[in-house]
């Protein structure tokens, strides 16, 4: 319980602390695929959450166990996201999909000022 | 007579108060943030050589992953192997990093610098331990033989990973 009080504490306290973190988030965990309302086409939904101050875009990803790109709808894949807000992402597959991650990634602008910059990819796996 | 009215009055108050307890239900979900806490920047100690070693004037990336259940995901992390954007480059650019942790929010994360598992420029932890993990990443770039990198802006990308397992 105290484990999760100093985490909770830490992300919520970050900013007043100074620290400029930015954080990048994906859930659920394990998304569930789901009849949708066009027969033989898969459905789920993940949420992103975008606390990187310095990225504005995300693109998404659909990958086999493998990490081989498969074939999916969604309604943008390269989309944007401003600071501190939430997207909800509708990911519609074939039924005969072989899908195991849906991955979002972090897209950083070409000349930014900063030298090493830090891309970050979260994902979430399909049970 | 009022006294008649009152005490009835207040005793269905006192039970209406006692039937208005409620819960409050919460849930804790698997869930993992990365959040890049320093971004770092590239020292030119030698005119051939570029690098985040706080010695030679540069300032090492740090990112903190954070997650609510433990073994639920693995942290990967890239130092970089090359530049995303930089002047032109007519010689080889030889590259080398490492990442470690540097920072836990629990004493039980102590071993995962021992237990990640090393492939190309990729360090992979798993995330045993609910918490956070500060991971500090080093780079270096050294260009041709001792041969000085063109004046300009250079650009290097840490990739930082989380996959559900």
């Amino acid at each position: 319980m105290k484990k999760y009080l100093v985490l909770i504490l830490l992300v919520v306290s970050g900013p007043l602390w100074g620290i400029h973190a930015s954080a990048h988030e994906l859930t659920p965990t394990y998304p569930k695929l789901e009849q949708s309302y066009i027969p033989n086409v898969l459905q789920t939904k993940v949420k992103i959450w975008n606390a990187r101050v310095d990225v504005n875009h995300y693109k998404l990803e659909v990958t086999d166990v493998f990490w081989n790109d498969v074939p999916f709808i969604a309604e943008e894949k390269l989309f944007k996201l401003d600071y501190m807000e939430r997207r909800e992402i509708e990911i519609f597959l074939p039924s005969d999909t072989t899908a195991q991650y849906i991955c979002t990634r972090s897209m950083l602008q070409k000349g930014a000022r900063s030298r090493s910059m830090i891309s970050s990819k979260v994902c979430s796996k399909i049970r | 007579m009022l006294k008649n009215l009152v005490v009835p009055l207040a005793s269905s108050m006192l039970a209406t108060g006692a039937l208005a307890n409620t819960e409050i239900i919460g849930s804790v979900d698997s869930k993992c943030i990365i959040i890049s806490e320093t971004a770092g920047v590239y020292g030119n100690p030698n005119p051939y050589e570029l690098t985040t070693a706080p010695t030679s004037g540069g300032v090492q990336p740090i990112i903190r992953y954070d997650v609510l259940v433990a073994d639920y995901y693995k942290a990967v992390i890239e130092h970089p192997v090359a530049f995303s954007s930089s002047p032109t480059l007519d010689d080889v650019v030889t590259w080398d990093g490492d990442v470690e942790v540097s920072e836990v929010s629990d004493t039980n994360m102590s071993d995962y610098d021992t237990n990640k598992v090393e492939y190309d420029n990729a360090h992979e932890y798993e995330l045993t331990v609910a918490g956070s993990t500060w991971f500090k990443i080093s780079s270096e770039a050294d260009y041709g033989y001792t041969k000085s990198f063109p004046a300009g802006t250079y650009t290097a990308i840490v990739e930082a990973e989380c996959i559900p397992l």
